[in-house]
């Protein structure tokens, strides 16, 4: 009977190790699966990010303008009409930054919101008035039929080039033959020549995406509208503003001295826009170098969490062998009685600590990817899992475990084997 | 280095322990010669020093004075390695309440000290069956220690014991957690082993019953041998 209840007891006693193991080992387990899914999270947003910066081009700096803050002394002037709103860049500005050194060329973009209108339904659009250089210069895809050529420049012909969210905007799905239609702006009947795609994400400030826009030549804006840009309606009165460009895209010809050029531009448009700031710039080599400065901090903070949730685990994880060490006594004591030597004594432990937080952390590399998948699927947030990042997560566990196993492995070894033998 | 024959010699071995500023005499001069082939008992009521000789026997402990001979080497004053070794090699040990590894199933179990000697697998389970039949529990092997009766579970203690051929068997109460009629039935093993096998038996106990056994009985006393009583066998 008491032979019974001793192994019952024992049987019992292993069964509440596995539970007690598995408790222990969720400090590694949330460790590594935190690291691994920040590491996906911060992974993706840095990936999108650096998609974004590289679709403007590290090689551009963009320039743009922008309504400045309301202070009262803003160029308005009340006519009957309404009221007309003038700021930002010029022509002046273009031609003088052209003159710059390091200045290959430059794409500039009036945003001229004008009444589009298919058939006689009136559609709120984006007309965009660029140069020829404009497909190249922000990396479109021509999708179907053909961008501008200089006969459309020179004949201030009436064409159009439509994004492909136009595209689904305009016509119905699956209809065929757009490239050759017509839509009717202000009055003035433009015809449809392409269609243009941009996958890299770009977003122009003030000005959106090449996928939102209709496109027309520079020369044929001018022509038919001016230099002035879309009219607003006011909630009271009708808003005229005066735009002359609203982007000039700057492709550099030495990227080794985009800072120095970047300066010489923000000087220049300091002193010619004094009076108010109506203009903003976007150097995306910076932001890239920004964004890795920004992804160092990153990791430093994400490391230092890592290693703070492995250290709380690892010390976890040797409280409990620790325990169990005392709770084996008996089986230490028999095994050194048997011939184990000390060394063997200090593997097996060190070996099931070692287990322990491997199995840990694989469960945690489960968690991670699984979290990570989780905040793809209900956040829209891009995760990217790197095979380092789950290289090191596992190396990482073995060597808690290995840390901290150490300790209560060299404590089992030193179990005095004399114990066992006295009468229970 | 000739054989004497003798497998065990203790010569006025002492053994004191360190209570807090003084030595605490345990064992004060215990001089015992146990040859090959003898089955002799050591008795003595607790705080006779038994356990501290069983320990210094067992090579669990070294001797604080003395000499401790093993088969005619010198074993008293040995790394801790060696004794492990030496442990594993020549000593088989049979304890009060079995201390089998309720995980392991009758012939894990059985195969322990061979593992930590490096036998490989198929030479462990070819010893381990065999000893498994010698002790009648070929039927249990795949048992666990749990499914097993106190009696069984001895059984599968000494087929452990004797695993590693070892020159004497150890053995500190082994019927101590056993009925009578069980008692009786491991007692008939050991003969049977004593009888059959010429081992070795060395076996500690306070039970006056298994007297009839033993071809000797060394009496232990307030940490000396008092008197020995010989049977003949």
């Amino acid at each position: 009977m008491l032979v019974n209840d001793l192994f019952r007891l024992s049987f019992h006693n292993l069964l509440l190790h596995k539970i007690r193991s598995f408790l222990t080992s969720l400090g590694i387990i949330f460790g590594v699966g935190s690291v691994i899914s920040m590491v996906a999270i911060s992974e993706g947003a840095k990936r999108q990010s650096l998609a974004q910066i590289e679709a403007m081009g590290i090689d551009k700096i963009i320039v743009f303008s922008k309504k400045p803050p309301v202070t009262g002394k803003s160029d308005s002037s009340s006519t009957q009409g309404g009221i007309t709103e003038t700021y930002g860049l010029t022509q002046i500005d273009l031609s003088n930054l052209k003159k710059f050194d390091n200045v290959a060329r430059i794409t500039s973009l009036r945003n001229s919101r004008k009444k589009i209108l298919k058939g006689t339904t009136r559609l709120d659009m984006l007309l965009v008035s660029v140069d020829i250089s404009f497909l190249d210069d922000t990396k479109c895809k021509l999708l179907e039929g053909r961008w501008f050529n200089s006969i459309d420049e020179d004949n201030y012909s009436n064409v159009c080039v439509i994004g492909k969210n136009i595209k689904r905007n305009l016509f119905e799905i699956g209809k065929t033959g757009i490239v050759g239609s017509m839509i009717r702006v202000e009055g003035a009947l433009f015809k449809v020549i392409g269609i243009v795609e941009n996958n890299l994400g770009t977003q122009f400030p003030e000005v959106n995406s090449p996928n939102d826009m209709i496109i027309i030549p520079a020369s044929t804006s001018d022509n038919l509208f001016g230099y002035n840009a879309y009219q607003g309606q006011g909630r009271r009165q009708m808003t005229i503003t005066h735009i002359e460009f609203d982007v000039f895209i700057i492709k550099i010809t030495n990227i080794a001295f985009i800072d120095d050029t970047a300066k010489r531009i923000k000087g220049y448009m300091d002193k010619t826009h004094q009076k108010e700031k109506d203009w903003g710039i976007i150097v995306p080599f910076e932001l890239l170098k920004q964004r890795e400065q920004t992804q160092n901090i990153f990791t430093v903070i994400m490391s230092s969490i890592a290693g703070i949730s492995l250290l709380v685990g690892g010390v976890g994880i040797m409280n409990i062998m620790l325990a169990n060490v005392y709770e084996r006594r008996k089986e230490i004591g028999t095994r050194r009685a048997l011939g184990a030597k000390k060394r063997d004594i200090l593997s097996q432990f060190l070996i099931e600590t070692v287990f322990l937080t491997l199995l840990g952390g694989t469960i945690g590399i489960a968690m991670g990817i699984g979290i990570s998948e989780a905040v793809t699927r209900y956040a829209q947030w891009p995760t990217v899992y790197t095979f380092w990042s789950i290289a090191v997560s596992i190396i990482i566990s073995g060597l808690v475990g290995i840390i901290f196993g150490t300790y209560p492995a060299w404590k089992a070894a030193q179990q005095n084997p004399i114990e066992v033998l006295r009468a229970e | 280095m000739e054989n004497s024959g003798e497998i065990v010699r203790l010569e006025n071995v002492k053994k004191a322990y360190r209570m807090g500023m003084n030595d605490v005499p345990v064992l004060k001069g215990i001089n015992i010669v146990v040859k090959k082939g003898e089955f002799a008992g050591i008795m003595g009521s607790s705080g006779s020093g038994k356990s501290t000789l069983l320990n210094l026997l067992g090579l669990l402990d070294v001797p604080t004075e003395g000499k401790y001979y093993l088969i005619d080497r010198e074993v008293s004053r040995l790394s801790d390695n060696r004794l492990a070794e030496l442990r594993n090699s020549c000593i088989g040990f049979i304890f009060q309440s079995f201390n089998l590894f309720p995980h392991l199933n009758v012939q894990q179990n059985i195969e322990v000290p061979l593992v930590y000697a490096g036998v490989p697998k198929h030479e462990r389970n070819r010893i381990s069956s065999e000893l498994a039949e010698k002790v009648k529990l070929t039927h249990r092997l795949k048992h666990r220690p749990t499914e097993l009766s106190g009696g069984e579970c001895q059984r599968v203690a000494v087929a452990r014991a004797l695993s590693n051929n070892p020159s004497f068997l150890l053995a500190d109460e082994p019927t101590g957690n056993l009925d009578e009629k069980t008692s009786a039935e491991i007692m008939e093993l050991f003969k049977t082993l004593h009888r059959e096998k010429n081992a070795t038996i060395l076996m500690v106990t306070h039970n006056p019953e298994l007297k009839p056994y033993f071809d000797r009985v060394i009496y232990l006393r307030d940490g000396r041998v008092v008197g020995e009583e010989e049977f003949g066998a």
